[in-house]
C-alpha cells in the first residue's frame, strides 16, 4: 500500500491541461501552408515526389486527405513555398476543407448542428472500427485515453459494444476482408450516429488508395461527420477537433 | 547440403542459386530441417513465375542465411509436406499454397492465411470443432472489444478451459507485397512504414537494408547509429506499451497508467528526433533524413533519464505484487521444445529460453560494432514475457545513452547507386516483436520481381494458439497480450 502511494506520488501530473496551446517538436509536421509565391515556371517538383498524390498544380494545392506528412515536398521545392508548420489543430467537418490552397492559413471544423450537440455535448461514445489500419492509428486512438491526455474528461469515450456507441470512428483504408463488418457494426449503432474517420487511410485510401483489396462503398453511402487527417494523426488534434465540434471550451 | 550460403544483407546473384528438381529440393530442405534451420520464407523468386521456389532457412549458430531453389513442372505444382515431421513449416506452405496454388501432399491441416471464404481442396474451409457433452465453442471478432486491430478466434472450450484456440486472420490484408512491386521509391518508403504502424522502424529499416543492398549503397556510421537508436526507441516505446497492456489485463491500474505515461515520453522522444512519435520520415535509401544536435541529445537524455528511474520503482511494484504474479506465472505457457518445433521468433521465443535475436545471431547495421546483450529466461509464461520485457528496456536504454555519447561524426545521407540487375537479398532485422525479414528479387531491367516480407507475427500467432491449451478461457485477453501480436503484419 505504502509503496502504491509513493508511486502515485513520483507520477506527479502528467496531464496535459492546456489542450489547446501544447508546445511541439520543433520537427512535427502540422498543417502546412503554401506562400504567396509564384512556382518556378513549369517546375512540378512536389507533386512529383508525393507518395500519395495529394498535391494538383495550377494553382498549387495540397489535400490533407491523401497527405502522409512526409516532409518530401518540402524538401523538394526549389524556392520553399511549402512549409509545415507545427498547427496540430486540423480537425475538420468537409472534406473540402482538407484542401490546403495559398489563401488557407488555417482550417477548423464548424460547431455541429444543434441537435447533434443536444445529443453528445455532454457525452459522446465511440465504437472504433479497425478496417485495415496498420495499429499506427489505433496506437494513438489508445493513447488518447493515458494520463497524459485523459480522453474521459471531456465525456468522451471509446466503448467496447457499438450498441453502446454514438458513432464510429473507423482507421485504415477499409480492406475487403472488413467491408462487411464495418457495416455490420455502424448498423448496430442506434441513431442518431455519426462517423469519424481518422488518418490519411481511413479519408482517402491515402498510401493505399490503388489497391485493389480495398472497398470504400460504406464511405460513399454514408454521411461522414469527421475528418481527422495525418499518418497517423496526433491525439491533440483529435481531443481539438472533438471540442472545436462539439463547442466545448 | 546444396544451399546458397549468405549473410545478412548480403547481395547475390540469382544466377548462383540452386535451383534443383523436386526430388533433390525435397532431399535437401529436410537435410536443412534436420540440421536445426529455421525456415523464414518459402516463396517463388518471381511473383508471376510460380514454378521457381526458394526455401530460406536461418542458421543461428553460424551467422548464416541458406537459401535452397526448387524448380517444378508448371503443370504439377506440387510437393510431398513437410509440415509432418517439422511443424515450424506448417504455415509457410498454407500461405504458398494459398498464394500460388501450391498442392501439398499429406498436408496435415492446410488452412487459409489472408482469404476469407476460401475453398480448400472443393470444399469450403471448416474451423477445427471439438464434439463431446459439455463441449461449447466461443468465437470472437473480427471488431473485439477494445480499440484494436480485426481478427476472428475460435475457441473449443471444454468447462472453463480451452482445449483448441484456432486464430483467423487475413482482415487487415491490404497488398503490400504487390504495391511494393509498384510503387516508386517514395512510396515504398511510405509503405514499409505502414506495413505495421506499431513497427514503422523495424520494418523501414528491414526495407532500406534490402534496397541499399541491392543498389550497393554505403552508409555512414553516423546514419547507422542514428537508426538503431530509433530502433532502441520504438523497442522501448512498444514493451512499455506491453508492460501497461498485461498489468491492464488482471486490473492493476496504477501500473498501466505509469507504464502509459512513460510510453508518452519514449515516443515523443522519437518525435524530437524526426517529427513523428513512431519515426514516419527518419529513413531514407542511403541513410536518415533528421540529425541529432545538442539540443536534441539533452532533452532525449532527459526524458531516457525519466523512464529509467521511474521504469525500475513500477517494474519493482508490478513484479512484486503477489496478485500480479499468481495470475502471470504458469499463465499461457509455451516449452522451449514446443518454441523450438514451431519456430518461434523474438521476445516470444526469447522467454521460452530460446537465443533467437537477430541483433546478436545476424548482426546489422550499427549492432556489428555495438553489440547488444542476448537476454533469455525461461518459464515461457505471461510471467517470462512480461519480465523480458522489463530486462530489454534497461537494455536498449543503456544502449541508446552509449550510443548517444559516442556520436561518431560525419554525413547523414550518401548517395544511393542504381539497382543491380538479376539480383536478390534477404534481410534481417529484430523488431521490438522479433525477427522481421524482407526478401527482395530483381529483374534484368533493375526492377523488382519479387518482395516477400515476414513479420515475427507470422512465426508466433501459431504460439499463442499452442499457449492456450489447457488455459482457462478468462486468462486469454492477458495471454494475447502478453505475446501482443501484429495483425497488419502478418495480414500484409
Amino acid at each position: 500500500m505504502n509503496d502504491a502511494i509513493k508511486l502515485r506520488i513520483s507520477q506527479g501530473d502528467p496531464v496535459i491541461h492546456d489542450v489547446r496551446n501544447v508546445q511541439f517538436p520543433e520537427r512535427y509536421r502540422g498543417l502546412p501552408t503554401i506562400e504567396d509565391k509564384e512556382c518556378a515556371n513549369g517546375c512540378n517538383k512536389c507533386s512529383e515526389v508525393c507518395p500519395t498524390n495529394a498535391i494538383k498544380l495550377n494553382p498549387l494545392q495540397i489535400d490533407l486527405g491523401l497527405c502522409v506528412f512526409c516532409p518530401l515536398c518540402e524538401e523538394a521545392c526549389p524556392e520553399k513555398i511549402i512549409h509545415f508548420t507545427n498547427d496540430y489543430h486540423t480537425t475538420v467537418d468537409s472534406r473540402e476543407k482538407l484542401i490546403v490552397t495559398k489563401e488557407v492559413k488555417l482550417i477548423r471544423s464548424e460547431i455541429a448542428s444543434e441537435k447533434i450537440r443536444k445529443y453528445f455535448g455532454k457525452s459522446l461514445k465511440l465504437r472504433q472500427i479497425s478496417a485495415g489500419g496498420c495499429n499506427g492509428c489505433e496506437l494513438e486512438l489508445n493513447a488518447l485515453s493515458n494520463v497524459n491526455f485523459d480522453l474521459g474528461r471531456y465525456g468522451i469515450e471509446f466503448v467496447a459494444s457499438p450498441r453502446h456507441a454514438d458513432g464510429v470512428i473507423i482507421t485504415g483504408p477499409i480492406t475487403q476482408n472488413m467491408a462487411k463488418a464495418t457495416e455490420i457494426c455502424f448498423e448496430a449503432v442506434p441513431n442518431p450516429k455519426i462517423i469519424i474517420l481518422f488518418g490519411a487511410c481511413a479519408i482517402s485510401g491515402g498510401i493505399f488508395q490503388n489497391s485493389e483489396a480495398i472497398q470504400r462503398k460504406f464511405l460513399e453511402e454514408n454521411k461522414i461527420d469527421l475528418y481527422i487527417p495525418g499518418c497517423p494523426p496526433h491525439p491533440l488534434t483529435f481531443i481539438n477537433g472533438l471540442l472545436d465540434w462539439l463547442d466545448k471550451k | 547440403m546444396t544451399s546458397l550460403e549468405l549473410q545478412n544483407n548480403q547481395r547475390f546473384d540469382v544466377s548462383s542459386i540452386p535451383f534443383l528438381i523436386a526430388n533433390d529440393f525435397h532431399k535437401n530442405v529436410i537435410k536443412a530441417l534436420s540440421n536445426g534451420y529455421r525456415m523464414m520464407a518459402l516463396t517463388p523468386i518471381d511473383q508471376n513465375v510460380s514454378e521457381k521456389i526458394i526455401a530460406v532457412f536461418a542458421d543461428n549458430t553460424s551467422s548464416s542465411i541458406h537459401i535452397i531453389g526448387g524448380v517444378f513442372d508448371k503443370s504439377k505444382l506440387e510437393f510431398e509436406s513437410f509440415a509432418n515431421d517439422f511443424p515450424q513449416i506448417n504455415y509457410f506452405e498454407c500461405e504458398l499454397s494459398e498464394n500460388y496454388g501450391y498442392v501439398l501432399l499429406n498436408h496435415p491441416w492446410l488452412r487459409p492465411v489472408r482469404k476469407q471464404n476460401v475453398i480448400l481442396g472443393n470444399k469450403p474451409y471448416q474451423f477445427y470443432k471439438l464434439e463431446g457433452e459439455e463441449v461449447y465453442e466461443v468465437a470472437v471478432g473480427p471488431i473485439h472489444a477494445g480499440v484494436i486491430e480485426p481478427g476472428h478466434f475460435r475457441f473449443q472450450c471444454h468447462g472453463e478451459l480451452v482445449y483448441n484456440l484456432e486464430i483467423n486472420l487475413g482482415y487487415q490484408h491490404r497488398e503490400v507485397e504487390k504495391l511494393l512491386l509498384e510503387a516508386n521509391q517514395n512510396q515504398r518508403i511510405i509503405l514499409s512504414e505502414s506495413i505495421a504502424g506499431d513497427t514503422s522502424v523495424g520494418h523501414t529499416f528491414a526495407h532500406c537494408s534490402a534496397m541499399e543492398s541491392l543498389t550497393q549503397t554505403q552508409l555512414s556510421l553516423r546514419a547507422e547509429v542514428i537508426r538503431t537508436i530509433a530502433s532502441e526507441l520504438e523497442r522501448i516505446a512498444m514493451h512499455l506499451s506491453g508492460l501497461g497492456g498485461v498489468s491492464n489485463d488482471v486490473g492493476f491500474a496504477l501500473p498501466a497508467s505509469s507504464y502509459g505515461r512513460l510510453r508518452t515520453l519514449a515516443i515523443n522522444s522519437l518525435a524530437l528526433l524526426c517529427g513523428s512519435r513512431f519515426g514516419r520520415g527518419l529513413f531514407v535509401y542511403g541513410g536518415v533524413r533528421f540529425d541529432f544536435n545538442d539540443e536534441i541529445i539533452n532533452s532525449m537524455k532527459k526524458n531516457l533519464e525519466v523512464i529509467r528511474n521511474d521504469v525500475a520503482e513500477i517494474n519493482n511494484y508490478l513484479f512484486s505484487s503477489v496478485g500480479v504474479l499468481t495470475r502471470f506465472e504458469d499463465t499461457g505457457t509455451v516449452s522451449k521444445e514446443l518454441a523450438q518445433s514451431i519456430g518461434l521468433v523474438g521476445l516470444a521465443a526469447r522467454a521460452c529460453g530460446l537465443e533467437e535475436d537477430a541483433r546478436i545471431s545476424f548482426p546489422y547495421s550499427a549492432y556489428r560494432y555495438n553489440p547488444v546483450s542476448m537476454i533469455t529466461l525461461s518459464s515461457g509464461d505471461v510471467f517470462a514475457r512480461a519480465r523480458l520485457r522489463a530486462l530489454e528496456i534497461d537494455e536498449s536504454l543503456k544502449f541508446i545513452f552509449d550510443q548517444l555519447d559516442n556520436l561518431p561524426s560525419g554525413e547523414i545521407k550518401y548517395a544511393v547507386g542504381a539497382i543491380k540487375n538479376h539480383s536478390g537479398v534477404v534481410s534481417i532485422v529484430e523488431g521490438w516483436r522479433g525477427e522481421i525479414v524482407h526478401i527482395a528479387f530483381t529483374d534484368g531491367n533493375g526492377n523488382l520481381i519479387q518482395y516477400k516480407i515476414k513479420d515475427p507475427s507470422f512465426n508466433n500467432w501459431y504460439g499463442l494458439s499452442l499457449a492456450l491449451r489447457k488455459t482457462a478461457i478468462s486468462d486469454f485477453p492477458l495471454c494475447n497480450k502478453s505475446f501482443d501480436l501484429s495483425y497488419a503484419g502478418h495480414d500484409l
